[in-house]
């Protein structure tokens, strides 16, 4: 083993002292510290070495020198150690000796190390040949040895490599950044960032610092300062942006025990913990950490972004630095494919340029110079409560919202210079909001920018494809404006901490539009889009949208068909925005299947209407005062399971006699009431059955066959399968003997239901008598009218015929044999000719579509029909 | 072992997967699916231009449970899937040779 004073053993005891300090938080300057205890240790050890001195210093220089992020003092905890052991001349036998006794021993403490040997001669050669080791030799800072050699080394390397090298350098340094960019740049690494090599992490930067020192020959960060590159603000928010992401990294190298630079779910809970953040208000601590590292990493990104973009021009060329300027409107002048103000003093002229130049931007297609969002975040003061209700601020602003789809999103620019939170203070809350889950990929503000994006998209998408659907959708609305303010604005909500969002987003919107001096009707629509975000979601995947009830709740809330393609929209481009996980085939097709059966429900009007939802509550109402005997809960259950038009069309008088019914009807198979108004010779059967298919031939059989003429009848079938079937019948011949009619009726059906007593061939013999009687009157002509498209949820059977005994049961049995289950009935007579209504399902419950069950069914109705006496 | 799957309506998740969860099962898993039985895909017709859905949009459900609950687990998807409708869905039960769990690499019952 090595003596404790081996320079090894002091390294390992300097480490553990300082990761002791950094863990308790008190070691602020880590990386540095680190890569500091690094250095003595080759310090150190060269000192001691036994070979070093048989070499022969003088003869051949040679010396130690640090390079890459080792070279930067950018010393994390598992990041490796970057070295060149450089000789002035050829390299010496004894080299190998020299790497033994200095780096082995760094090798068994685990340390990460990697060594090149090399001459001068070589290493010059190799940079001119290699971008990589020129990018490593960027950051070469001198260890021990010959410092002269280093010297000699760099300034070799500056004369003769990067003025020959340097501009086909900083173009592989762009390309690779952008592959980089590429790669890093998918949902995914926004959930779980990528520190070093994703968006706005630490390789940004340092590609800033490598294109700077060949552009400017800038040697130190500072320089980027002091050489005015960046803005002193400017360069302070960097600094603390990347010992941000720096000291995150430190903790993701202790908790993984490894060089791990991507940020896994597993691992964030811990790091916001580590790093002391707090909950507030409601929103984790790993939320607000998450929060907090976007917008750093989001911050890096940028400036990186800008600042390649002044120094390069778009082959990755320099810019020359002097360029013409053209004014292209009052104020704002277009230099080099950007836009800038004209001056400082210009803006403090005429604030609304703040806001004009982004409207250019959008416009024109044109990019931002660097000094504009600079200066627009300098003057943000100007932006008063006076300027926000601007009407002229107000259309600008407008202008950039509906503004064609760009490569760089305006409104991004918009939110980044500060301007867009200025303009509306109430979004504060959202900026970098994270919310914790696999689900929400986006910060809450970056989602409500990409909602408005991809409702943009929708514009120009391709007809055949679903997107070109939305766009067919997009294009029939007549106020796409407020569609967009309210993407932009559809989770504002948010940024209160409640759990009802959309509600607080329709409350918060309703004050920026006021503000804004919106008509009052333009502020309903805004606040209702918001309010209702989530409806159409959240019935598509929670509630059965093949139950028609749903469908009619979900119309009322809309009642105009304008506001449900807007909503649809707003919906498809909110879970598009979402994320992977929030969007899918599936789950557009169902909702597309919503849309649709919404939007017939509207545009039938009848049951959605707002008017119909007023007669049915106020039913409601007062069956409730009404109907002692039931129990309010009882009640309300029970009107869930009666259908819209039940509800719709039958007088409360006539509810409370069913719930009566229903109420007796206990055990038994059914009940019945005949009902007789004073000197009227008509009788109201109701009957309220446990409802099967095959019911109502039953009944009207059983009618015919005890002489009760059927001049109407209405039959409805409750949810909960039971049948309420109302008829309307000529009395009894013998009036004086009713009641003992009205049993034999009931004792009949009872039979028929059981099965016992067989009405086709009972009616058969009862109708051969009928046929005597028949008059011979010439005849309309029969007509059977299948309907698919009236509603979504049934087959609509319409049959107009002349009247005659027998019929109804006739027609009613083929349908049952047809195996069609009758759902709703409307019976009618008029004169002689019948009109019967059947809303009907096949015993799947479906509706008929298949042409040829169509045309077996109006077959099996006609000779229903034409097997009457003549 | 058993593994049972099952089709369902997506919006009835909830009501099964709080059932299962009152029988004892607090694992499955769960994944979008589509397809056809006898309830039949459709045709949309919007502006003249058609949209045909040829699959339904259903949830999968896959359970693996010891094989004295199987019949118990079975009577809690039906009762709380059905809707009484088409396209309620299909249970499917199959035998099951044997379960992992990575982490630990318990075999058999204990890994469900």
């Amino acid at each position: 083993m090595n003596a404790p004073d081996a320079p090894v053993n002091i390294l390992q005891e300097k480490k553990n002292a300082l990761v002791a300090r950094f863990l308790e938080g008190a070691e602020p300057a880590f990386l540095e510290a680190h890569a500091a205890i690094i250095d003595d240790y080759f310090r150190d050890s060269f000192a001691r070495s036994s070979v070093g001195p048989a070499m022969g210093m003088d003869k051949n220089p040679h010396a130690i020198i640090a390079l890459g992020g080792y070279g930067r003092k950018e010393q994390c905890l598992y990041s490796d150690v970057d070295v060149l052991l450089l000789f002035k001349k050829r390299i010496p036998d004894q080299a190998q000796g020299l790497v033994q006794e200095i780096f082995y021993p760094l090798w068994d403490i685990g340390l990460d190390v990697s060594y090149s040997i090399r001459s001068l001669k070589e290493c010059l050669s190799l940079a001119s040949s290699d971008f990589e080791v020129l990018t490593a030799l960027m950051d070469a800072r001198f260890l021990c040895g010959i410092s002269p050699l280093y010297s000699e080394l760099m300034e070799h390397f500056r004369d003769k490599v990067l003025r020959r090298r340097g501009a086909a350098h900083v173009s592989w340094l762009v390309k690779k950044n952008r592959e980089r960019h590429a790669r890093f740049g998918d949902s995914t690494y926004l959930l779980e960032p990528n520190l070093k090599e994703g968006l706005g992490g630490l390789r940004d930067y340092h590609t800033m610092l490598w294109v700077a020192r060949t552009a400017y020959d800038v040697n130190e960060p500072r320089d980027l300062e002091f050489q005015g590159h960046l803005s002193h603000d400017e360069f302070q928010s960097l600094m603390e942006a990347l010992s941000f992401i720096r000291i995150v990294r430190n903790w993701l190298h202790h908790l993984t025990a490894r060089k791990c630079d991507q940020l896994y779910f597993e691992y964030q809970i811990k790091l916001a913990k580590a790093l002391n953040f707090k909950p507030v208000n409601g929103e984790q601590a790993v939320e607000r950490f998450l929060g907090t590292l976007h917008g750093q990493m989001e911050f890096v990104k940028r400036q990186h972004l800008i600042f390649l973009d002044k120094a390069l021009d778009r082959k990755g060329g320099f810019r020359k630095r002097k360029s013409q300027r053209r004014l292209i409107q009052p104020g704002i002048e277009l230099v080099q494919g950007a836009l800038y103000f004209e001056s400082p003093e210009v803006i403090l002229q005429k604030p609304h340029l703040l806001i004009k130049i982004f409207e250019q931007s959008a416009i024109l297609g044109l990019p931002l110079g660097v000094e504009t969002t600079r200066l627009v975040r300098e003057f943000l003061y100007l932006v008063d409560e006076k300027f926000q209700s601007s009407t002229k601020v107000v259309k600008l602003f407008q202008r950039i919202l509906a503004g064609p789809p760009q490569t760089f999103n305006v409104l991004n620019e918009m939110l980044n210079s500060g301007i867009l939170v200025a303009l509306i203070p109430e979004m504060k809350g959202i900026v970098n909001r994270i919310q914790y889950d696999e689900y929400h990929v986006y910060p809450v503000d970056k989602h409500c920018l990409r909602t408005v994006q991809t409702l943009k998209d929708f514009r120009d998408a391709e007809a055949a494809t679903e997107d070109g659907f939305y766009g067919s959708v997009l294009k029939e609305i007549a106020r796409p404006d407020l569609l967009l303010w309210a993407a932009l604005l559809h989770d504002v909500g948010k940024g209160v901490n409640r759990p009802d969002h959309s509600i607080q987003g329709a409350r918060i919107v309703r004050d920026i539009f006021a503000r804004m001096g919106f008509d009052a009707e333009d502020i309903e629509m805004i606040s209702f889009l918001v309010r209702e975000h989530l409806l159409l979601m959240h019935t598509a995947t929670r509630r059965d949208i093949s139950d028609e009830k749903v469908v009619i709740q979900c119309a009322r809330r809309f009642q105009d068909v304008e506001r449900l393609k807007m909503l649809y929209l707003l919906t498809v481009a909110d879970s598009k925005a979402t994320g992977a996980k929030a969007w899918s085939d599936w789950t557009g097709t169902l909702l597309r299947a919503l849309f649709f059966k919404v939007l017939r429900m509207l545009e039938r009007g009848e049951l959605a209407t707002q008017a119909a939802a007023d007669v049915v509550e106020k039913k409601k109402k007062d069956v409730l005062e009404r109907a002692l005997s039931f129990q309010r809960r009882e009640l309300e259950s029970l009107f869930d399971q009666m259908p819209p038009r039940y509800l719709l069309y039958t007088p409360v008088e006539s509810i409370l006699k069913h719930l009566e019914l229903y109420e007796g009807l206990g055990q038994e198979s059914f009940v019945l009431e005949a009902e007789a108004k004073p000197r009227s010779n008509y009788r109201t059967v109701t009957v309220c059955a446990r409802d099967f298919p095959g019911l109502f031939s039953r009944l009207s059989g059983v009618f015919t066959l005890n002489n009760l003429d059927i001049l109407s009848a209405e039959i409805y079938t409750w949810r909960n399968h039971i049948a309420v079937d109302v008829f309307k019948v000529k009395a009894p011949l013998d009036k004086l003997h009713e009641d003992e009619a009205w049993s034999r009726v009931k004792r009949d059906l009872r039979a028929a239901l059981k099965g016992e007593l067989d009405l086709k061939s009972a009616l058969g013999e009862k109708l051969q008598a009928y046929r005597a009687l028949q008059r011979r009157i010439p005849r309309r002509p029969d007509r059977i009218v299948m309907d698919n498209e009236a509603s979504d949820f049934f087959t609509i059977v319409e049959v107009y015929s002349h009247d005659f005994p027998g019929l109804l049961f006739n027609v009613t049995d083929a349908l049952f044999r047809c195996k069609l289950d009758i759902w709703i009935a409307k019976i009618g007579t008029k004169v002689d000719q019948v009109v019967d209504v059947f809303y009907m399902r096949d015993f799947d419950g479906q509706k008929i579509v298949d042409p040829q069950e169509i045309a077996a069914v109006e077959e099996a109705i006609k000779e229903a029909i034409e097997s009457a006496p003549l | 072992m058993k593994k049972i799957e099952a089709i369902i309506k997506p919006f009835k998740l909830d009501d099964v997967k709080e059932g299962l969860t009152e029988v004892g099962v607090h694992g499955m898993t769960v994944s979008d699916v589509k397809g056809f039985g006898r309830q039949r895909g459709h045709t949309e017709i919007y502006r003249g231009a058609e949209y045909t859905v040829d699959f339904v949009p259903k949830l999968k459900l896959e359970i693996v449970v010891d094989s004295e609950l199987v019949p118990q687990v079975v009577k809690v998807i039906e009762d709380k899937a059905r809707t009484g409708q088409i396209g309620d869905g299909k249970i499917f039960v199959t035998p099951l040779d044997e379960v992992v769990r990575i982490r630990t690499g318990e075999r058999g019952k204990e890994a469900i």
